[in-house]
């Protein structure tokens, strides 16, 4: 099983998952053990993938699932022991810089679901195909959620009205 | 002059651009004619274009992330982590074993003190009789095994140098006792003689061995102390076993 050619395959992909990872878990210590789990996951589960199956969409539902798997994990430990809000992730500094964007504020305020969508759709540029595979939905389904989750960017993202010019980000 | 409003589908494939030909100039069409719609639509755009330039920064990595997250690494941890484990689960088994065999020698024995260095023998049982399937190390290089042997039982613990007395070493291997990390090292005389070193820390009791000799079960164990650790020598309690032995503690003490 250590083929070179899944590592080389594998490799283009981890900036992505690391990208797609950083704004599940808005922490990158967070991230990185996400993608560093996604990674091992995906060498262990590599002869059961799909030939004709997307490598990044592949990937990428992997991430989804681990990451929801944690929280529901944590949530339940929160619920054990008796505190009921959910924590927070808190950004270090240099993030926050860049969350003062009102658009990046408001997509980082999504719900999981949502954030999810927008960056496998918009960012990433997948099929709507490839989408309603890693939900396990219809793809009528995704469309509605799209929706949502579109007006939901708007809404939070002050409408959009006073958007200041793209900046730099560093 | 279309009054049915193109689909979802294909408004939100218009907003990501994969929408072409004439259910692109459909959806145009349709919302040069319902300004609120096109509003909105337009928005979804333009947020679209954003978040795809805010997000293109966050695909850099620092060399220390890509280092770490890079599947030849994770593949050599996982490797790793699998050997601990395995190793772990043996120590544990190892640890019973010994509790298990210790508590079975030392029926009867009014004050509790076993027989001395009985995990010695223990370990020289498991391992030499199968010739040292199982180690944690195997090298006949002293120097490393000199290395392994400080970084894990302690850096007083000392190896002999038995090159004289005929006897290569082998390999080593690890075992948990109640006195701590005890580490036996196999040698062999390439003569079908197999000879262990065994030491060990004297425990939080600091109790130290005299210099002793005692058969049991076929074996013969050697045993004494440098002040900081006890030492045993076991071999075979035949007669060659014997004359090994006795060469050994001699190069060894």
């Amino acid at each position: 099983m250590s083929d070179p050619r899944i590592d080389e395959a594998l490799r283009p992909m981890l900036p992505r998952l690391r990208r797609f990872a950083l704004w599940l878990a808005r922490d990158p210590h967070a991230a990185d053990d996400l993608v560093q789990s996604t990674v091992e996951r995906a060498l262990s589960k590599w002869a059961s993938r799909r030939e004709d199956e997307s490598l990044r969409a592949w990937l990428f539902a992997i991430l989804y699932r681990l990451f929801l798997d944690g929280k529901r994990r944590a949530s339940r430990y929160a619920r054990f022991i008796g505190s009921l809000h959910e924590e927070e992730p808190t950004w270090p500094s240099a993030e926050r810089v860049a969350i003062a964007h009102s658009t990046l504020a408001a997509f980082a305020d999504l719900p999981v679901e949502q954030r999810s969508l927008l960056l496998w759709i918009t960012v990433e540029g997948m099929s709507y195909r490839e989408v309603a595979d890693i939900l396990e939905i219809p793809i009528g389904t995704v469309m509605s959620r799209l929706s949502r989750a579109r007006r939901a960017l708007r809404l939070l993202g002050d409408g959009g009205a006073e958007i200041p010019p793209l900046r730099l980000l560093k | 002059m279309t009054t049915t409003p193109p689909s979802e589908h294909d408004i939100h494939a218009y907003v990501d651009g994969h929408l072409d030909g004439p259910r692109r100039g459909e959806v145009e069409r349709y919302l040069s004619r319902h300004p609120e719609r096109a509003e909105e639509v337009h928005a979804w755009r333009q947020d679209a274009q954003q978040l795809r330039t805010l997000l293109a920064g966050d695909l850099g990595a620092t060399p220390s992330q890509e280092a770490t997250l890079d599947p030849v690494a994770i593949r050599m941890r996982r490797h790793k982590r699998r050997v601990t484990r395995a190793a772990i689960a043996a120590s544990l088994f190892l640890c019973l074993a010994l509790g298990g065999a210790g508590g079975w020698a030392a029926r009867g024995m009014g004050t509790g003190s076993t027989a001395p260095m009985a995990d010695a023998m223990q370990a020289y049982q498991l391992l030499a009789v199968d010739h040292g399937v199982g180690m944690d190390i195997t090298t006949g290089n002293e120097g490393d095994l000199r290395a392994w042997l400080a970084g894990r039982v302690g850096a007083t613990a000392h190896l002999p140098d038995l090159a004289d007395a005929g006897f290569r070493p082998m390999g080593g291997r690890l075992f948990a006792t109640d006195q701590g990390p005890a580490a036996m090292v196999l040698y062999d005389d390439g003569k079908g003689h197999t000879v262990s070193f065994y030491v060990r820390p004297p425990g939080a009791a600091r109790r130290l061995l005299p210099r002793g000799e005692r058969e049991d079960n076929g074996l013969l164990a050697n045993y004494w102390s440098d002040g900081w650790h006890n030492y045993a020598v076991v071999a075979l309690a035949d007669a060659a076993g014997r004359a090994a032995a006795q060469r050994v503690v001699v190069k060894a003490i």
